[in-house]
């Protein structure tokens, strides 16, 4: 009888064996704001820890990334880019690739790296992805300084004219849009991979090859149009021509390809959270 | 309002054997074709499945302390971890009120790069602390641990003692309505022991806090637990006051034997001049106890059949332990015996044995210097572990464990 009458008020919290699609509680979420916070500020600290020049690697590792690119796909390849400066060009595609693909490798594997948490205590799993996904922003803005620095040497030595223009105030949309997309792809790959263990030896070439169909070190014009629907069907495709439009004045989009692309991600979104909410629970007993 | 803050109904936990749930694609594809395509191949292929619980039910009252005994692989950490809902049951459901903090593990989210610093509020903030909280207590947790001086230092510079203590003070200064603690005494030395369970008796202090806590210590759960329950391959033996289910558990393991008898001197151990006819152990229980424990006394008895009329015998009694370590050896005297039948019978009092695992061995010795024959391991028994007005609850010191008269006060 204490059962029946228990049944009927109000408990804090429930565990029993099903899994909801969406049992999301932001309520939760927001109660471990602190633990996120700290997980971002973790990461830092634990990849440049003993390292000589420490934080610094977060601009050196790009810039010697364009350092290679300009050699290799401007200089030698001779890679078209239109009015704007290699430099400029290259190190635009780099960064907001490197979000991507950052974002997205880390987030690949959480089940794998961070069983040892999830197995040991309680809290909103999608707390580690989500900081994942708040140190790689926290990167990708450092990074801008380092972006603003080159535009300023191009723009104060070399006289280099700007294409400046209003979409620049949809820049942080196609950033955070770029964000979702990797993260989106992070979560349905890290229930993949916790499955699949086979899987993990190919994001990693899957997520390279993928950088070919997006406009990264080539602009949109360059494509020939027989192939040209393929880079186009990637919601990625118009957020980079948008990216490097809004700043150096040379893109094509069309503002129909950034619904497509917005559409596409935010149901990509939606979908891998709730997916990634149904599994989670599951998922501990196997990895 | 209702005072039950936890409740599980039915729940129980099945596991796959084999490869099931993590593998290749490949092996999923052809298990769900094949299984489709022919329905006795699943059972055929199918490694079988292990219920880790079965049909568990209780409901636990606010203030309530909770011992949960049973062997290893009895299934006591899954249900903990269902309660803290890190996995999830495969039926029935529990339901809770208030805040949860579970401690499976001494230093959870603990990062060897990271300072001591950082690690208290990571470590604080996964268990559940807010972020005032751990600003709050933080000073006190770093003076409880000890280690101020090394508080910015990495924890992977830390000795394993320093590092122990600071995770468990962060554990003891988390509050929650409901904790959950795994074995944690297991861990660390014998006065961190100690102080863990000092932590946990304050905590139980003011009747608000539920604890529910697996061990293997049965002193420790005897003394703090006021309930407790006993699980067995994944079922519940029994549930109900600590006392009870902690001495039901103990006499289940202790693995008796207490008493040889051969009827036949044919088939009986011995040789030409001596056969073994019986060798036993009577205890005698102090009253309320179901087993053997350090206030019982022993008494051993055995006879033997002389085979040669006259011989002077006398008899030794070894008593070993399972470290193989004689702890004593004591003499009969020596009698003539008449042939057939020769009795002995010698009494260890009680408050003389540590506790733990032992067994006697009987020797027959002939003109007080020639072993004839050399009875080994005759009688197997264990000696239960009883502590009053005592708060110290770790391995008691030893291989004996007298009481000898001892005056102690102020002069």
């Amino acid at each position: 009888m204490a059962v029946e009458a228990g049944t009927n008020e109000h408990w804090d919290w429930e565990a029993n064996s099903t899994t909801k699609w969406v049992s999301l509680s932001f309520r939760s979420l927001w109660d471990y704001r602190h633990l996120l916070a700290r997980l971002v500020r973790r990461e830092f600290l634990i990849n440049y820890q003993q390292t000589i020049l420490g934080p610094l690697w977060v601009v050196l590792q790009p810039a010697l990334t364009l350092l290679v690119y300009v050699l290799v796909f401007g200089k030698w390849m001779g890679v078209n880019t239109g009015t704007a400066p290699p430099v400029l060009f290259f190190l635009c595609g780099i960064l907001l690739w490197g979000l991507c693909n950052d974002l997205f490798t880390g987030t690949a594997f959480i089940f794998t790296y961070y069983s040892y948490l999830y197995s040991k205590v309680y809290f909103p799993r999608l707390i580690i992805p989500f900081s994942i996904a708040g140190t790689h922003l926290a990167r990708f803005a450092i990074q801008g300084v380092l972006l603003l620095a080159v535009f300023m040497y191009f723009g104060l030595f070399r006289q280099y004219s700007f294409g400046l223009n209003y979409w620049v105030l949809f820049l942080p949309v196609a950033i955070l849009l770029t964000a979702a997309f990797a993260l989106s792809l992070g979560l349905i790959f890290s229930i993949l991979t916790a499955r699949y263990r086979d899987l993990s030896n190919i994001v990693h070439l899957g997520i390279r090859l993928f950088m070919f169909v997006t406009p990264v070190i080539y602009p949109l014009s360059l494509v020939p149009d027989s192939i040209r629907w393929l880079v186009q069907i990637n919601p990625l495709s118009s957020l980079f021509e948008v990216f490097r439009y809004a700043l150096l004045g040379q893109g094509q989009f069309t503002t129909s390809g950034l619904w497509y692309s917005a559409t596409c991600i935010v149901i990509l979104f939606v979908f891998a959270l709730a997916w990634f909410n149904k599994q989670a629970a599951r998922l501990i007993d196997v990895v | 309002m209702s005072n039950v803050v936890i409740e599980a109904q039915h729940i129980s936990k099945r596991y796959r054997l084999g490869p099931t749930g993590t593998g290749s694609i490949r092996q999923d594809v052809q298990r769900w074709w094949r299984g489709n395509a022919d329905p006795f191949f699943r059972e055929r292929t199918d490694p079988g499945t292990l219920w880790a619980l079965k049909d568990i039910d209780f409901t636990m009252q606010r203030g309530d302390i909770w011992g949960i005994v049973g062997d290893n692989g009895a299934g006591k950490s899954t249900l903990l971890k269902i309660i803290s809902r890190i996995i999830q049951p495969t039926t029935g459901r529990v339901r809770g009120r208030g805040t949860v903090g579970s401690l499976l593990e001494v230093g959870t989210g603990f990062h060897p790069e990271l300072s001591g610093r950082e690690n208290i509020f990571i470590s604080g903030y996964l268990l559940g602390m807010n972020k005032a909280r751990v600003k709050e207590k933080f000073d006190e947790i770093v003076a409880f641990s000890g280690i101020e001086q090394f508080i910015d230092t990495p924890v992977k510079r830390y000795s394993s003692g320093m590092y122990v203590r600071l995770a468990f003070s962060v554990a003891a200064h988390l509050e929650p309505d409901i904790l959950i603690m795994d074995e944690v005494l297991a861990v660390g030395d014998t006065s961190f022991q100690k102080k863990c369970l000092d932590k946990m008796k304050e905590l139980s202090g003011d009747g608000q806090r539920t604890i529910l806590f697996v061990s293997h210590n049965m002193q420790a759960v005897h003394h703090l637990c006021k309930q407790a329950m006993w699980l067995q391959r994944g079922q519940m033996v029994t549930i109900g006051s600590a006392t009870e289910v902690v001495n039901r558990y103990v006499g289940s393991l202790q693995q008796h034997k207490l008493r040889q008898q051969w009827d036949d001197p044919a088939l009986a151990p011995g040789n030409e001049f001596v056969r073994i006819m019986s060798f036993e152990l009577i205890p005698e229980l102090v009253e309320g106890a179901v087993s053997i424990d350090v206030r019982t006394s022993l008494t051993v008895k055995f006879s033997i059949r002389n085979e040669v009329a006259g011989a002077l015998l006398n008899a030794g009694l070894h008593l070993y332990n399972y470290a193989g370590e004689c702890i004593f050896d004591v003499a009969s005297p020596a009698t003539a015996c008449a042939g057939g039948l020769v009795q002995g019978e010698c009494k260890i009092p009680a408050h003389f044995l540590n506790d733990g695992a032992y067994y006697f061995s009987l020797i027959i010795v002939r003109d007080t210097s020639i072993p004839v024959y050399y009875h080994e391991g005759g009688i197997h028994f264990e000696v239960a572990d009883y502590r009053e007005n005592t708060n110290w609850y770790g391995k008691w010191k030893g291989a004996v464990r007298p009481q000898f008269p001892f005056s102690f006060g102020s002069v």
